[in-house]
């Protein structure tokens, strides 16, 4: 390169003063910063909250197929055999769950459920009275990006039915019987009575519901999950 | 949009995982601690003497690094900012530990992620430092019952400066970012006026 | 090429080759560069974890577990290491930060290596022994271990981690940091200048 390019290269340089190039890294730094800073004040809340897809056919589908459904002797199996990788929700009033509710379950309201309590990876079953309350609570959950929600079928009411005061029908089968050798022992496991002979279904409200002493006790697993320190 | 991250509050890893995690971005924050000069108690305390100031600079342009790229990837739904953990206020045990803790500071020469590097990169008086962390832990955990109703004092739950002062949340960032720039700018400034006086001295 | 270009080409190699083995200290980066790399650390913690960063929660869990290990009755008894010992279902060292401290020893450990800055050294200023030195560093990290707990963090956590995500108590914490340690440099002055 001749002298006579330099200088024409040069005098160039003088009219584009503000050429990006001439900018330090620095000073490239702190524009691309700044302009990204400035933007924010007009782009409105960061706090997005969840958008869901809800896809119909494949909640239908759910709903159908009965898979998100929990049975209550498969309940009471994980709680026998000391299962803690799930939490059990009830949705009962606080009243309610006071009186009698399934060992180790937590008492979480309806409008709280959101409230972080509950983590999107665990696996959660949900029970109200019947099926009502929980059937909400899955469909919120669910449309909030929880992945294992589950719903005790039938609630409150088929876990007093088939757990707590099992019923062996007066013709019953010798199939029958036999299973019922295992009905009686998940239900003596959980405070209740085996109802053997008869055909009265209203028998269930009059039965006194076992006191809350029996499995082990919820205060360990509670404590478990939630105590996740995130400080420094 | 699909928002699946904070990935790890998404389930999309266990804790087992989560720990090879720590490790990997502890990787990345001992890197860049030491890249900054940060393994160097001197360079550290520069700071306090006005001759070198390296700790402001780094650490605010961190923070406004990670405070604006959170900010719009949140917007952008890529990132739900509410499951990101904001560690509780509880303002006077705060400002007081931070008095305590700006002179052990300046007295130490470290603060705890920094001797860390400097421990690693050799540095004997680093060591000394992590010892003195230790019994400083142990001392406060022994006395802390007696401690512990100020401990608890002035709990203010997790509140952010925008929720607090009620100014939008990307208001505040750009003030932040301001103060930030400004704040690098009167740095320069300040530490070219000590560098000469500091030369004054010496000739 | 010539005998003699050669010989200078080599020489120009041999030369490279010996500084690059004697691996003299390089400069520290561009502290926005180095703040920036911090930053996207900081933010990808943030996203893939939904937290930040820290350093004396690990050193927590470590008082703790010694604690517990050679007095359990007392560790137990004592609400603050209780808190990091859990409910007993797994070590307290299968910490987060734990974890996250051990990787940043190795990152740090990696650049000093890589900018050969590994050496066996005290940092101290021209005016004080290296004995003071050390009696400095020790009662500055008791008090700093002690201000970190109080405060429920350090620089790592609640000045960066809880500075970028605006916490209230966390940039009250900030401002005290500065202030604190600005209010004894003057008189600590010895030791640094």
């Amino acid at each position: 390169m001749g002298r006579e390019e330099i200088c024409r290269k040069g005098e160039g340089g003088t009219i584009m003063k503000f050429s990006l190039s001439s900018l330090t890294l620095n000073q490239k730094l702190a524009i691309v910063v700044g302009v990204l800073g400035f933007l924010a004040v007009f782009a409105g809340s960061p706090y997005r909250g969840f958008t869901s897809k809800i896809d119909s056919q494949e909640l239908a589908s759910i709903v159908e197929k009965e898979i998100d459904h929990i049975s209550p002797e498969e309940l009471a199996g994980w709680i026998i055999a000391g299962n803690v990788d799930y939490r059990l929700v009830d949705l009962r009033k606080e009243k309610d769950f006071a009186e009698y509710h399934i060992p180790t379950a937590e008492n979480i309201l309806l409008p709280t459920l959101g409230d972080g309590q509950l983590e999107r990876g665990e696996k959660i079953i949900l029970y109200s009275e019947g099926g009502i309350h929980s059937a909400q609570a899955w469909f919120l959950l669910k449309a909030n990006g929880y992945k294992g929600v589950y719903i005790l079928r039938g609630g409150l009411e088929e876990w007093k039915d088939k757990v707590l005061f099992p019923r062996l029908a007066d013709n019953a089968s010798p199939q029958e019987v036999a299973a019922f050798e295992k009905s009686k022992l998940v239900s003596q496991f959980f405070g209740g009575t085996p109802q053997i002979g008869g055909t009265a279904v209203a028998a269930t409200p009059t039965m006194a519901l076992p006191k809350l002493e029996a499995p082990s006790g919820t205060q360990p697993k509670i404590s478990g999950p939630k105590k996740k320190k995130e400080g420094c | 949009m699909d928002m699946n991250a904070p990935f790890f509050k998404f389930g999309l890893f266990g804790d087992d995982v989560s720990l090879i995690v720590a490790f990997i971005i502890g990787i990345g924050f001992g890197f860049f601690l030491e890249r900054a000069g940060f393994g160097s108690a001197r360079k550290l305390c520069a700071q306090f003497y006005f001759t070198d100031l390296a700790v402001f600079k780094v650490m605010f342009t961190a923070i406004i690094t990670a405070m604006v790229g959170l900010f719009w990837l949140s917007w952008a739904g890529l990132v739900d900012l509410s499951l990101v953990f904001v560690s509780p206020t509880y303002l006077i045990p705060q400002t007081v530990g931070g008095l305590i803790l700006g002179a052990g500071f300046v007295i130490g020469g470290y603060c705890p992620g920094t001797s860390c590097v400097a421990a690693a990169t050799g540095k004997l008086d680093g060591f000394v430092y992590l010892g003195g962390i230790i019994v400083g832990i142990f001392v406060f955990g022994e006395v802390f019952p007696l401690l512990s109703g100020f401990y608890e004092s002035t709990a203010m739950g997790q509140v952010t400066i925008p929720q607090y002062f009620g100014i939008p949340y990307g208001l505040v960032v750009f003030l932040v970012v301001l103060m930030a720039i400004g704040g690098f700018a009167g740095g320069s400034w300040v530490e070219k006026k000590f560098a000469a006086k500091a030369k004054e001295a010496q000739s | 090429m010539a005998a003699s270009e050669k010989a200078v080409v080599l020489d120009e190699v041999r030369a490279q080759s010996k500084a690059r083995a004697a691996r003299e200290a390089q400069p520290y980066w561009n502290p926005y560069v180095a703040g920036l790399g911090l930053g996207l650390v900081l933010l990808a913690a943030f996203v893939v974890m939904g937290r930040g960063l820290g350093a004396s929660g690990a050193f927590s869990s470590l008082v703790a577990a010694t604690v517990q290990t050679v007095v359990p009755a007392h560790a137990a008894s004592n609400s603050f290491y209780a808190e990091y010992l859990g409910d007993g279902t797994k070590s307290p060292l299968k910490d987060w930060l734990v974890f996250e401290v051990l990787g940043a020893i190795a990152g740090g450990f990696i650049s000093g290596i890589l900018a050969g800055r590994v050496k066996k050294g005290v940092e101290k200023g021209p005016r004080i022994s290296v004995g003071g030195r050390f009696g400095f560093a020790f009662v500055g990290g008791i008090i700093m271990g002690f201000g970190a707990k109080l405060a429920r963090g350090c620089t790592s956590g609640q000045a960066l981690t809880g500075g970028a995500l605006l916490g209230l108590g966390s940039w009250a914490f900030m401002l005290a940091v500065f202030g604190g340690a600005y209010a004894l440099a003057y008189f600590i002055r010895r030791q640094w200048t």
